[in-house]
């Protein structure tokens, strides 16, 4: 059994898959420690403290690029070079590029991290970041477009494994979008500031073809390619069907890219390309579900396991978050819905059911998964993660009750007209009732904060253990060796 | 159910296995999810018809929806469906609705507008909304103000005057209150006995010796004081001087101070270093004569209209 272990150690490099599994729980912490913080902010302002460093502007960038570059950027980091090691059966294409990626990565976020808090921003959401930091991210994500494909045309398999196509196509999605959508020109070679290559309308439309495109490729299809693997090996059951895989596969990658207008209705964006967006979410919706139906039919012939594995029930609840948070993204692309919900905490409670509810979940549940094979021993707390669950389940459930009702009552509050065609509500009176949800987001938050926590603890203890038994066996096997020299002298 | 269970343990794998045990089923496609999705490019393809949507040339496919609306110059236009004449449309409608009010409201004195119940009710209404955009943000939500920065719009102190002609001239035109700076002219012992009779005006306990120098300071050439607040004290709405007997104070925050010196403090303040904030704009280029209307009725009914 050593051996075997031993052997796979030294087939796959599993070493960059545990320093990015360590940074995975590391950006999760401070990325959700950040997102409670920002909430409470909202909920009780006098925690800005008139600092300008820690205002809700400048934490918020921090919060969303630590959650879904820090953490998710690198939970996709170590399960991509995980995956496409062992359904390729091949090493990593390179250790010193795939190291790189780790160092250039984790001083990507802390540079942008640090950058938002003194100021510097390009004021594109999720694309915050200043021309040097996204000159950077150009140049590890190349390197990481190279490990990849490169490991691929090493594999020992003949066919390519599902989980890698999605990977693969959000690899290249990603160098597409981010390319693209930074197109800036430095006002000088010493100034963090930048202006943007487009202007207007065409700036906002790149930006949103940009900021649905990271919704699409890097919080959906990545996820999806980590699902594709930890699903069927935690059920231990094949994916319920190849076809659909395919069918969903190409359908998701093709209508993604075209419904990145659907955030600008309503504005100076063409009627056109405004109902053309509309009309490709709703095209969306059934490619989307492809792939929650493949992960959950996955497991149907073994629904016990749900009872007794609390790591099949982050994978599921995962997917069910997907499927609610597709079918929801369609609805909010519809113009006269999008009228009711724009500009509202609708939209921020639809996203945290995607990246509480799945990216998260899927994420917890996939790292519970490998953290114990990475380092060849079991989970120090079986009962934690059970325990993790339900704190996760109650934090997202928090969280998106209170923004759906916050979300709903402002855009009520905003149409509201009384008898006479006059505004029934001036906007601060809006602002005044949301007080309430506000600080029922900030509890859901600090619920899923501690269920992180928890993982964190527990990690950190599986790791201490696995080293600790490690140790043993050294102890044991060069006790064995004196012995056996012992007996051979 | 037990059948389909049956027949999914049948179906084939592709027959590739990765990682040891990864495989996948050669399930077909439910026939739910096809039929599901080819409704939904149907759904998107009626869309395409009804709405603008796809790129030709210079210009774009318009769909078969149309509107109906009255353009800036009066002129009836139907186009295709899009956003901009939709808020025409809707913005004709609400103006034709709130018209006959608007006209009223015109039509009336300030006076008469207050006493009709129907016309009052609209402007609580409308005017609202005007104030909440528009004035709340110094003047605060129910135009109470606030200290060092607007004045109260709810008591009937008035600095420019609160009878409609002055309340509608003070929006329409705005403000700027102005106080020379007495840091050159007078000596701080001198700017404290004016701040102690100032003070002594609205009764609080100063000195009385330090009181009746200021008085006399007051009223002398030296200060001159008495140019704008009046031989009273009591002001004067023509420049906008603050009546100094009345315990209401906008720009030196005496009710906040606890002790007389912080009193005095508060007072010397403005003495030492003069205004030049009391700044409220002109409203006339943003909303309409009848709006300024609408709003004075409503400024005037906070409370302090005289």
């Amino acid at each position: 059994m050593a051996v075997t272990a031993l052997s796979s150690t030294e087939q796959y490099n599993f070493d960059i898959v545990k320093k990015f599994s360590i940074m995975t729980m590391v950006w999760g912490v401070i990325a959700m420690t950040a997102g409670v913080y920002i909430a409470s902010e909202l909920a009780w302002p006098f925690l800005n403290f008139d600092i300008p460093y820690i205002t809700f502007g400048r934490l918020r960038p921090v919060h969303t690029t630590s959650a879904i570059f820090g953490f998710g950027g690198s939970a996709l980091f170590a399960t991509s070079y995980y995956i496409v090691q062992r359904t390729c059966q091949s090493r990593l294409f390179s250790d010193g590029m795939a190291s790189f990626t780790f160092w250039g990565w984790q001083a990507i976020v802390v540079l942008a991290d640090i950058s938002y808090m003194l100021g510097h921003t390009q004021s594109r959401e999720y694309a915050e970041m200043e021309w040097p930091i996204d000159i950077l991210i150009e140049i590890v994500w190349v390197t990481y477009l190279a490990v990849f494909v490169g490991t691929i045309m090493r594999r020992k398999q003949p066919h390519i494994y599902v989980a890698n196509w999605f990977f693969l196509s959000f690899i290249l999605a990603t160098a597409l979008l981010h390319t693209f959508n930074n197109l800036a020109v430095p006002v000088s070679l010493f100034s963090m500031k930048s202006y943007s290559l487009f202007s207007g309308v065409q700036d906002a439309m790149t930006e949103w073809w940009y900021g649905h495109n990271a919704v699409g490729f890097f919080l959906t299809a990545a996820f999806l390619g980590m699902m594709y693997y930890f699903v069927p090996k935690q059920a231990g059951r094949p994916i319920y069907s190849y076809r659909l895989s395919i069918v969903h596969f190409w359908a998701l990658s093709f209508l993604y890219m075209w419904v990145g207008a659907h955030h600008l209705h309503w504005t100076a964006l063409p009627d056109w390309t405004s109902t053309l967006a509309a009309t490709f979410s709703i095209m969306l919706l059934l490619p989307s579900w492809g792939g929650m139906i493949n992960g959950i039919m996955t497991l149907s012939g073994a629904w016990d396991k749900l009872r007794t594995d609390p790591i099949m029930r982050f994978l599921i609840v995962a997917l069910s978050f997907y499927g609610m948070a597709t079918f929801e993204g369609p609805l909010l692309a519809l113009k006269d819905v999008n009228a009711l919900s724009h500009y509202t905490d609708w939209t921020v409670g639809h996203v945290h059911s995607g990246t509480l509810g799945w990216v998260s979940m899927i994420t917890f549940g996939s790292m519970y998964h490998m953290i114990p094979k990475l380092w060849d021993t079991k989970i120090w707390s079986q009962k934690l993660v059970g325990i993790h669950f339900w704190f996760a389940s109650i934090g997202v459930l928090l969280y998106i009750t209170a923004m759906w009702i916050s979300g709903i009552l402002q855009g009520l509050m905003w149409r509201a007209f009384d008898q006479y065609g006059n505004l029934q509500y001036s906007f601060v009176e809006s602002v005044a009732a949301m007080h309430p949800f506000y600080a029922m987001r900030a509890i859901g938050g600090m619920f899923f904060l501690t269920g992180m926590v928890m993982m964190f603890v527990n990690v950190a203890m599986t790791i201490r253990q696995a080293r600790g038994e490690a140790a043993e066996l050294e102890a044991k096997m060069s006790a064995k060796m004196v012995k056996s020299g012992m007996a051979g002298a | 159910m037990s059948q389909e269970k049956l027949q999914s343990h049948t179906v084939q794998t592709t027959g590739h296995a990765w990682d040891g045990d990864l495989q996948e089923y050669n399930n077909p496609i439910p026939d739910w999810w096809l039929y599901a999705f080819y409704i939904s490019v149907l759904a998107a393809v009626a869309y395409w018809f009804t709405y603008p949507a796809w790129p030709i040339g210079n210009g774009f496919t318009t769909g078969f929806d149309q509107i109906t609306y009255v353009n800036d110059k009066g002129v009836t236009k139907t186009t295709h469906w899009n956003t901009r004449a939709l808020l025409m449309h809707e913005t004709n409608e609400a103006v034709a609705a709130q018209k006959p009010y608007f006209d009223k409201v015109a039509a009336m004195p300030f006076e008469q507008i207050a006493k009709n119940p129907e016309l009052n009710s609209f402007v609580l209404s409308a005017g609202k909304q005007l104030f909440s955009d528009n004035c709340a943000a110094c003047h605060q939500q129910g135009g109470g103000g606030k200290m060092d920065f607007a004045p109260n719009l709810t008591d009937d102190d008035w600095l420019y005057g609160g009878h409609y002609a002055n309340i509608q001239q003070t929006i329409t035109d705005g403000r700027h209150g102005y106080m020379p700076p007495f840091a050159e002219v007078l000596t701080d012992a001198q700017m404290t006995q004016l701040a102690d009779y100032v003070l002594s005006l609205s009764h609080n306990a100063v000195n009385p010796e330090s009181a009746k120098a200021g008085d006399v300071l007051f009223h002398s050439e030296t200060a001159a004081c008495y140019y704008c607040h009046g031989v009273d004290a009591k002001g004067r709405q023509a420049h906008g001087s603050a009546n100094l007997t009345d315990s209401i104070w906008l720009w030196a925050d005496v009710p906040d101070a606890k002790t007389i010196p912080l009193k005095e403090a508060a007072v010397k303040n403005v003495i030492r270093t003069g205004l030049n904030k009391g700044v409220m704009p002109s409203w006339k280029d943003r909303l309409s004569a009848e709006q300024i209307k609408l709003l004075t009725v409503y400024v005037h009914e906070l409370g302090g209209g005289k």
